[in-house]
């Protein structure tokens, strides 16, 4: 890593901006200390060039529609026209029904996404007839929360059933505790 | 106010004015002399670099150490008490 030394003081302001490592000007007195943080930091292989990771982790969370979205994502930013009309021929072509869902976005104009299954493919005619800003900005919001709502481990029903049943052998060990007086009246 | 020594609180105390870089807590004659060669004659000269460095205790520790003889011990005293003092009066 010497060619680290070589480097000019406005590379490794960069090189220190990607791992994340907050500093001052570079100046004289302190370029060798930012190098030797620099070396540091390779050599622990911290978390260098963050900035594509954030998309694969959303692409993997909806693989369904994502896995298409991946080629037109990057072109999106301008243009959201010709991915709406990908994503939107993926969905019809899966499953032909055109006028179910018409009906479901007429309803509800702005997809907030209550069903967990249908909901990749609520975004294609909802996006389409509403605007094409919605696309881009909504898309990964309403999955997030809505997801959550099967994530129970044990159902609540199954949770009340062991509390009430805590509560009642506890009730049964109190009551048959040896007495004291103040208890007497209880039992 | 735990663990800090008199000069640590001396130098917290008021504003630094022209102090020799000696007044500085964990520097003693030797370090102080060896920042002075170097052209660090004044606690305000290693308040410079300290502010150069963001403020962050530990860059300046390693710069400490890297410039002079000095061990951690005295390095981060050094580095509490501009820390200190700066949050006291910069």
């Amino acid at each position: 890593m010497a060619s680290l030394d070589n480097k000019s003081p406005q590379e490794i302001s960069d090189l220190l901006d990607e791992y994340g490592i907050k500093h001052g000007p570079v100046v004289g007195t302190t370029k060798s200390l930012y190098v030797k943080k620099l070396k540091e930091a390779m050599a622990k292989g911290k978390k260098a060039k963050p900035s594509s990771d954030k998309t694969y982790y959303r692409e993997e969370e909806e693989e369904v529609t994502y896995v298409y979205r991946t080629p037109s994502k990057s072109e999106t930013s301008g243009d959201g026209g010709s991915y709406m009309r990908s994503r939107r021929e993926w969905a019809e072509g899966e499953y032909g029904h055109d006028t179910s869902y018409s009906s479901y976005s007429s309803s509800r104009p702005e997809y907030k996404g209550r069903d967990l299954v249908d909901e990749p493919y609520m975004y294609d005619t909802p996006s389409t007839y509403s605007s094409n800003s919605y696309a881009k900005p909504m898309k990964s919001e309403p999955v997030k929360p809505k997801a959550q709502k099967s994530s129970r481990l044990i159902p609540l029903w199954l949770q009340f059933v062991f509390f009430l049943a805590l509560a009642a052998f506890l009730y049964l060990v109190f009551s048959n505790m040896e007495a004291n007086e103040a208890i007497k009246g209880i039992v | 106010m735990s663990t800090t020594s008199q000069k640590h609180r001396n130098f917290v105390s008021e504003p630094m004015a022209d102090k020799p870089v000696t007044a500085l807590a964990g520097i003693g004659d030797r370090l102080g002399h060896s920042l002075t060669e170097q052209g660090y004659d004044k606690a305000y000269v290693v308040l410079g670099q300290f502010l150069l460095l963001r403020k962050d205790t530990e860059l300046f520790c390693y710069w400490l150490k890297d410039v002079t003889a000095a061990n951690s011990k005295q390095a981060d005293d050094c580095a509490q008490c501009l820390k200190d003092w700066c949050d006291a009066f910069l």
